[in-house]
């Protein structure tokens, strides 16, 4: 009886059915009757015997609705929707999958486009497939949520221009101003100014982006990003450097998503990019390889060096592949002395390019440690290690030797101070 | 220094070693001696001085003793019971006593509802909604509630019908699946058959989650063979899990269906996945009521799968084993617990288990791969440089092969109290007397002038040992592997690395069981933590923990349920099953 049943409604129909139902098919009212009746009777004792409550025979008339309901459910006619081919099968499998996931409150994207749902078929594994599937999800709520701020500012806007509207009428006054408002483009100007200045002059700070194999296309993706963010510091920056990319292939995964995302400015960059290795462009015995694992600490910045930065994001295990680069060559380490400044808390001692960029940048002007080594994230460390007493001691021990070794000098060196500050 | 430290530390040992008192000073010392896997022929201690006669002076270095630090304290204990470095669950066992027991104080779950026992009518769950205060839907927070804390089936039936009625009969699935989970777990077959019916009805396709149960749901029931169409429908979008296959064994083999289930653990390994333990238990659990013999041939094909895979059966597994061993009506098998002689005799039938040494083959593969996946793993420059690896392959031709192989730093950082180089000394002085060829791997910095490391102390040391040292910024452990390996079956290398990060630089879980298995042979640990009183090795096993059978007889380690074992550990209990002659 059921089966015969389920066939005759029809989806959109369902949740009026109720109500149709004993006009639309008279023949099956006498069951759809039981089925209300049911309703009603669940609810109607419940109501009149407070009482009786806790025994549980009105539960079971209920459960008996939902179950019949829930059968009687929708059957949707799949013989008009047979898929052509067993690809576009699987296809539709994983869809209706996602979808199923969606209905458990799993985080899987709403929609998802066929190349998406591509990709997720090709995952290796159960667990990376999850994994593709949050970040999508995570991705289209970021979106949402701009779009909605979007929207809410537009709003804004326009309200605020109604006021504006209604209040202003006296507002033709003619006033008098110094500049046009073109200040984003004598910025870039300036900039470009700048950084033509630091393509003759400056010193150079290489990127070395001889990475590609190391990395798959997330890291690979997430090292772009930080190049780009670190590029717009140093532009912004009122000494820049002048930066190398070197090792970078025409064509290479590097190169291809440098072009895409800087698209026609890439030609224009005030930056050297060159196929050819850091060591032939410059001499080998002023390069330093920056990297996390060197034994050496770098201690101060010299402004005759040549720096070099890995661009590599390594989110898998391997470490040490910077420091083995730097071994084959032959090349000078060092390594950033946070230990020594700061209570390193948790984390990775590897900071992202656009860290170590504003650092150097920062040291490179004012040579301060402490603050070049504000930009490392602060839940990384728990403060700043309390060293000045120790410099202190030391000062004061050199002191004392040089007062010891030569006090008419120190008397003398003090004259010379006194007089260079009259003089000025 | 040394003295003084080894003397400061006596009391605590006398306290923290009560069945010292009792006076079996020989048998300990006895112990101590065949601990050690090298020909000695010396006494390298002496615990006859710690007899209860000096007890005045114990005392009073009791009460002295009473400040040392904790740490110290704890380390001491560890010689009190010594599990085998590669024993299931030493490794627990060490980490219990670096660290105090934290009170696992189990934070109750933030409940704002008390969950209902008793079934509820509508009006109570509207007035159980009106009272929650939580972010999430009410019926989503309180189905996981449920579905989490084991709910009887009425209450959540009751929760559905709620539901249902505000929601004109349509329940959501993932209520759908909480009342799925329920059922499953109370083993309501009729429900799950009903819930089965309506997920068919409403949704063309499900997630692996439902699957998962209705199998589960399902192979009790008659209609146990729909589990095997849902199992060809997870394959559509996934491959289907471990568990999935072992419930439809499992079904299949309540069912009598010898031949389906079978079939399924061939696919089953075809993915290449471990199958559960459980599944090969509800094999063997099953053959005991068949008299078959081409059964019984698969059932000696899991055991030989066993000892490829280096599995261990649990202990409830073990037992299926021999009572299906027991059931075979002829052979009289008999089976018993037992445990393994240091020598590598089984103690129920005095049998020597397979020996721990690799075939030439095997020793010569591994060497290999060491070799190229470990210390040149790709990039010569990461762990050392090619100057320095032909150095090293240039000294060790130049030198005879070794007996001992040891990790300097580890080994003389073992004694923190100590300086480096002292301790380092000692151990080395100790084998040197032997006879034995040494090789003392270290870096550079140790030869340098420093407080921790003595100058004339490391001549001595260059002495009586040959000596590499690496780079300051090389590795040092795959020189040790490597020279270990290079100098034949004989030689053995002392460290307490237990060289997991070297173990996974090997390509497969194939290199990696060779791998542990001559490092069980070949490791000498140090486990004694006085420098100077008595250094005691760690034995290096004369045994392979796998698996065995000789024909009319089986061995098989087997995990015990208590014993939290790691990953490079091996059981200690042992199934012993030989027929009667």
């Amino acid at each position: 009886m059921s089966v015969f049943f389920k066939m005759n409604i029809s989806v959109t129909l369902r949740p009026f059915a109720m109500c149709l139902v004993p006009f639309t098919l008279p023949k099956k009212r006498n069951l759809y009757s039981t089925i209300l009746q049911r309703y009603m009777s669940s609810k109607i004792p419940a109501v009149s015997h407070p009482t009786r409550e806790s025994t549980s025979p009105p539960e079971q008339l209920e459960l008996d609705g939902w179950k019949t309901t829930m059968k009687s459910g929708m059957q949707k006619e799949d013989v008009s929707t047979v898929p052509s081919s067993k690809d576009e099968d699987t296809l539709a499998a994983n869809r209706e999958l996602i979808e199923m996931w969606r209905l458990l409150g799993k985080s899987v994207p709403e929609h998802i486009t066929e190349e998406q749902l591509k990709t997720i078929m090709e995952c290796a594994s159960k667990s990376s497939k999850k994994k593709y599937l949050k970040y999508l999800f995570i991705k289209e709520n970021l979106k949402k949520a701009k779009q909605i701020k979007k929207e809410r500012k537009a709003a804004a806007r326009e309200e605020a221009q109604k006021a504006k509207l209604l209040e202003t009428t006296e507002e033709d006054k003619e006033q008098s101003f110094l500049f046009l408002r073109l200040w984003d483009r004598q910025k870039d100007i300036a900039m470009g100014w700048k950084g033509a200045q630091a393509m003759q002059f400056g010193q150079p700070l290489v990127f070395d982006m001889s990475y590609d194999n190391y990395m798959n296309p997330k890291e690979l993706q997430n090292t772009i990003s930080q190049l780009l963010e670190s590029e717009g510091s140093n532009r912004r920056d009122v000494d820049p450097f002048h930066l190398y990319f070197c090792n970078l292939k025409i064509d290479g995964a590097y190169h291809r998503q440098l072009v895409r995302h800087y698209r026609e400015r890439w030609n224009k960059l005030l930056l050297t990019t060159t196929e050819k290795s850091y060591v032939d462009v410059f001499p080998k015995d002023s390069i330093i390889y920056l990297t996390a694992d060197s034994p050496n600490v770098m201690t101060t910045y010299k402004h005759d060096k040549i720096y070099v930065i890995g661009s590599f994001v390594d989110k898998k295990m391997q470490p040490g592949a910077s420091l083995a680069r730097a071994k084959q060559l032959n090349l000078a380490t060092e390594c950033l002395p946070l230990d020594k400044y700061l209570q390193w808390d948790t984390g990775n001692k590897n900071l992202t390019l656009d860290q170590m960029m504003r650092i150097l940048l920062c040291l490179k002007n004012t040579g301060n440690w402490e603050e070049a080594l504000k930009f490392v994230p602060s839940r990384k460390h728990t403060g700043y290690l309390d060293i000045s007493e120790h410099s202190l001691e030391f000062l004061n021990r050199l002191k004392k030797a040089k007062t010891l070794n030569s006090s008419p000098k120190h008397t003398l060196s003090r004259h010379g101070k006194v007089g260079i500050n009259e003089k000025i | 220094m040394t003295c003084l430290s080894g003397i400061r530390s006596f009391p605590k040992l006398w306290k923290s070693r009560p069945y010292l008192g009792l006076g079996p000073g020989h048998s300990y010392l006895s112990l101590f001696l065949t601990d050690c896997g090298i020909r000695n022929q010396q006494k390298w201690f002496s615990l006859k001085a710690m007899s209860p006669q000096n007890t005045k002076a114990v005392n009073i270095l009791a009460a002295k003793g009473k400040s040392v630090k904790k740490k110290d304290k704890d380390s001491i204990k560890q010689t009190s019971h010594l599990p085998h470095f590669f024993a299931a669950g030493a490794a627990k066992k060490r980490s219990q006593m670096n660290f105090h027991n934290k009170d696992h104080t189990v934070l109750p779950g933030r409940k704002n509802i008390q969950l209902p026992t008793k079934p509820l009518s509508s009006e109570e769950w509207d007035r159980l909604k009106e009272n929650y205060t939580g972010k999430k839907d009410f019926e989503n927070w309180i189905s996981t509630q449920m579905s989490h804390n084991n709910s009887p089936v009425d209450v959540a039936k009751s929760l559905l019908a709620w539901v249902a009625a505000k929601n004109n009969g349509i329940v959501g699935y993932n209520l759908l699946l909480m009342y799925l989970h329920l059922s499953v777990f109370y083993k309501q077959t009729s429900e799950v058959i009903d819930v089965y019916e309506i997920m068919k009805a409403r949704y063309k396709i499900l997630e692996p989650g439902a699957y998962t149960l209705l199998i589960r749901g399902l192979i009790h029931s008659d209609r146990w063979r729909e589990a095997l169409q849902l199992l060809e429908d997870i394959k559509k979008v996934m491959t289907p899990s471990v568990r999935n296959y072992n419930d439809c064994i499992q079904g299949a083999l309540f069912h009598q269906d010898v031949t389906i289930a079978w079939n399924l653990y061939e696919e089953l390994l075809s993915h290449r996945y471990t199958p559960m333990l459980e599944t090969l238990k509800a094999f063997f659990d099953f053959g005991k009521d068949i008299k078959d013999d081409h059964y019984s041939s698969k059932l000696l094909d899991i055991l030989l799968y066993l000892r490829n895979n280096y599995l261990y059966p649990g202990e409830s597994f073990v037992h299926s084993i021999k009572t299906w061993f027991e059931s075979i009506s002829g052979k009289q098998w008999k089976g018993q617990f037992t445990t393994i002689q240091k020598s590598g005799q089984c103690s129920g039938c005095g049998n020597s288990i397979e020996s721990i040494h690799l075939s030439p083959e095997e020793y010569h593969f591994l060497k290999e791969k060491v070799m190229m996946d470990v210390i040149v793993g790709g990039d010569h420059y990461r762990k050392t440089t090619p100057q320095e690896l032909e150095r090293f392959e240039d000294f060790v031709k130049s030198c005879p092969p070794f007996d001992i192989v040891i990790d300097g730093l580890n080994v003389a950082k073992m004694f923190p109290r100590a300086r480096e180089s002292q301790s380092l000394l000692e151990v080395v002085s100790l084998l040197a007397k032997q006879n034995l060829q040494l090789l003392v791997l270290g870096r550079k910095h140790m030869i340098g002038q420093g407080s921790r490391w003595r100058k004339d102390e490391m001549t001595k040391l260059q002495k009586q040992a040959h000596c590499f040292f690496a780079d300051n910024i090389s590795e040092d452990d795959p020189f040790i592997l490597y020279a270990t390996l290079n100098s034949g079956n004989h030689c053995k290398f002392i460290t307490n690395d237990l060289m997991r990060d070297h173990k996974a630089c090997l390509p497969d879980a194939k290199t990696q069981h060779l791998f542990f298995k001559w490092q069980r042979g070949h490791q000498l640990a140090i486990r004694s933590v006085f420098p100077g009183s008595h250094i005691i090795f760690q034995h290096a096993l004369t045994y392979d923990t796998v698996v065995q059978t000789t024909g009319d007889s089986w061995h098989i380690p087997y995990d015990e349920d208590l014993v939290e074992r790691c990953s490079y550990e091996v059981p200690t209990k042992w199934l012993c099953l030989h027929q009667k002659t």
